[in-house]
This record gives structure tokens, C-alpha cells and sequence, in this order.
């Protein structure tokens, strides 16, 4: 039983595509190059597209709800008109 | 280009401090939102942008030590500092319900029957599921300082099998207190006795779930090479939370379930 187990354990590492041992190597170098580019770009950008993207989402979201909560306190600070 | 004359970071200027601080008043203010005029949106709007703000900003803090190289000795030295301070001020904070619990555990008032647990009150049997958690977070406690030992002897397999193993008991812990929370037979409207149980143990609870998620991070990150031997601090950091975590369950495990029972 142990002698099949070890040949399924050796079969399924050999098995694995060129693509997932891609991922399973090293990347750090390549970030490491990435962000010491000397582009004059800030951290927060520096990471591609993606980073522009999510920092624009993120200060829309931040500035429409700032102005949505003076507005609602602009209301809830009015009296309440009662005839 | 110029090069600085000392070991400290000064970092790029960034947006994420006043876009947290924002996200900070859309939640509180979402919470009244939801508390006095029945609306969710603001809510939601503050947790989102709260999210968001917390993934870039520490998405930026690993480009700025593992891609940059700015975390100097010196500056390790001060992260250090900073993460026992703010974990100093979670035991103040935690300090806080358990003085709650004994003020009125200590001398129960006769709308409680002048007895504690209070008249009508069946406590949890400590000896059951919360003594499993109580060994499933002391296993957890075993299982990431194996971790860490894996980690300073370049054991990248036992380093992965170990941390994940943390994550996995932290997991179990959180399903088994949810059963619980459902199958109690008080609710947190049920007197003092259930304010205390639930904000303690409610609070202890998320801080479990946020130590789990820290710890899952740092499991990525091992598996992306990010950690050397001699330089992990968000990995001790994270190790350190979780020590935390078991404390502050090992303490409400004697006080609340246990003598509280």
C-alpha cells in the first residue's frame, strides 16, 4: 500500500504544468525591479494600472460619502416643519 | 540621486491617512444612520471604503520592506514598539468588559435574584464546547511558534503546513462559538448576565476572525517568498496578535464560563 502511495505522491509532483510552477518559483526579484524603478511615481501607483484604478474608486467613495454625511447632518440639524 | 544620512523611512507622501479618516466618519455615521433613521447605506458605504483603505494601505507598507528594502533594523525596531503598544491597548480595552463582568458578577442585585448566574439563567456547561475551544486556540498557540521556528531554519514546507494548520484551528474555533452563539439558550437582551457574555465574548470573537485573517496574509506572503530567515516581522507580529487572542480566550474561559457558571 505504501509503496503505491509514494508512486501516486512522485506522479502528482511530476504532473505539474509549466504554468503553476511558475507560480510556485520566486517573484520577489521582479517586484523588487518593479517598484525600485526610478519613475518618480509614489508607492500607491507605482504597481501598474490597477492601482490608479482602486485609488480612484476609493476617493470617489470617500468624497461622495463625506459630502452625503454633511448633507444628511444638514438635515437632521434642521427642525422639523410641523402644521 | 540623493541618499539619506540615517536608517529611518520617510515614507511617500500618501492619500491612504485622510481617505481612513473619512471612512472612519462615513461608519460611525452610518451606524446612527441605522440606529435612528432605519438606513444602511452609509453603512455600508463606510465599511467598504474602511476595506479599502486597509488592503492598500498595507498592500503598501510590503512594497515599501520586501520590494523597496526600507525596514532597517531601526525601523523593525519601531514597528515592534508600535505593535506592543497597540496590543497593550487591546488588553486596556478587554480590561474594560471584564470589569463590567465583575462589578455585576461580584455583588448581583436582587432584580437578579440576588445570585449569580441570575434566576432563570442556565449558563453554558464549561466543560463542553468551551473547553474544545479553549484547547483548539492553546493547539493554535503550539502550532504558530512551530511556524516560526520552520521559518528562522528555512523550513518552507513545515512553515506552510504549520501556519496553515493555525488558520485552519482558528477557523474551527469561529464555526463552533457561531454554533454556540445560536444554540445559546440566553440571548444578549437577557439581563446583565447576557450584555456581559456576549459584548466579551462578541469582541473576543472578532478579534479571532481579524488575527485569523492577519495570519492568512502572512501565509500568502510566506508563500510568495516574501519571508527570509532573519526577516518576518509581519509574520511575528501576527504571531504575537494571536498569543493575544488566546490570552484574552484563556481569561474569559476561567472568569465568564467558568467561574461565572
Amino acid at each position: 500500500m505504501w509503496r503505491s502511495l509514494r508512486s501516486l505522491r512522485q506522479i502528482s509532483q511530476r504532473t505539474i504544468s509549466t504554468a503553476s510552477r511558475r507560480q510556485l518559483e520566486n517573484r520577489v526579484p521582479e517586484k523588487q525591479k518593479l517598484f525600485q524603478e526610478d519613475n518618480g511615481l509614489p508607492v500607491y501607483l507605482k504597481g501598474g494600472a490597477m492601482d490608479g484604478l482602486l485609488y480612484r474608486v476609493t476617493m470617489g467613495l470617500s468624497v461622495f460619502g463625506t459630502g452625503y454625511v454633511l448633507y444628511e447632518l444638514m438635515v437632521a440639524s434642521m427642525p422639523k416643519k410641523q402644521k | 540621486m540623493a541618499h539619506q544620512a540615517h536608517s529611518y523611512h520617510m515614507v511617500d507622501p500618501s492619500p491612504w491617512p485622510i481617505f481612513g479618516a473619512a471612512a472612519a466618519l462615513l461608519t460611525t455615521s452610518g451606524l446612527i444612520m441605522w440606529f435612528h433613521y432605519n438606513s444602511s447605506m452609509l453603512l455600508t458605504l463606510g465599511l467598504i471604503s474602511m476595506l479599502l483603505v486597509m488592503l492598500q494601505w498595507w498592500r503598501d507598507i510590503v512594497r515599501e520592506s520586501t520590494f523597496q528594502g526600507h525596514h532597517t533594523p531601526t525601523v523593525q525596531k519601531g514597528l515592534r514598539y508600535g505593535m506592543i503598544l497597540f496590543i497593550t491597548s487591546e488588553a486596556f480595552f478587554f480590561l474594560g468588559f471584564f470589569w463590567a463582568f465583575f462589578h455585576s458578577s461580584l455583588a448581583p442585585t436582587p432584580e437578579l435574584g440576588g445570585q449569580w448566574p441570575p434566576t432563570g439563567i442556565k449558563p453554558l456547561n464549561p466543560m463542553e464546547v468551551p473547553l474544545l475551544n479553549t484547547a483548539i486556540l492553546l493547539a493554535s498557540g503550539v502550532t504558530v511558534t512551530w511556524a516560526h521556528h520552520s521559518i528562522t531554519e528555512g523550513n518552507r514546507k513545515h512553515a506552510i503546513h504549520a501556519l496553515t494548520l493555525t488558520i485552519l484551528l482558528g477557523f474551527y474555533f469561529t464555526a463552533l462559538q457561531a454554533m454556540e452563539y445560536h444554540e445559546a439558550p440566553f440571548s444578549i437582551a437577557d439581563s446583565v448576565y447576557g450584555s456581559t457574555f456576549f459584548v466579551a465574548t462578541g469582541f473576543h470573537g472578532l478579534h479571532v476572525i481579524i488575527g485569523s485573517s492577519f495570519l492568512t496574509v502572512c501565509l500568502f506572503r510566506l508563500i510568495k517568498f516574501h519571508f527570509t530567515s532573519d526577516h518576518h516581522f509581519g509574520f511575528e507580529a501576527a504571531a504575537w496578535y494571536w498569543h493575544f487572542v488566546d490570552v484574552i480566550w484563556l481569561f474569559l474561559y476561567m472568569t465568564i464560563y467558568w467561574w461565572g457558571s
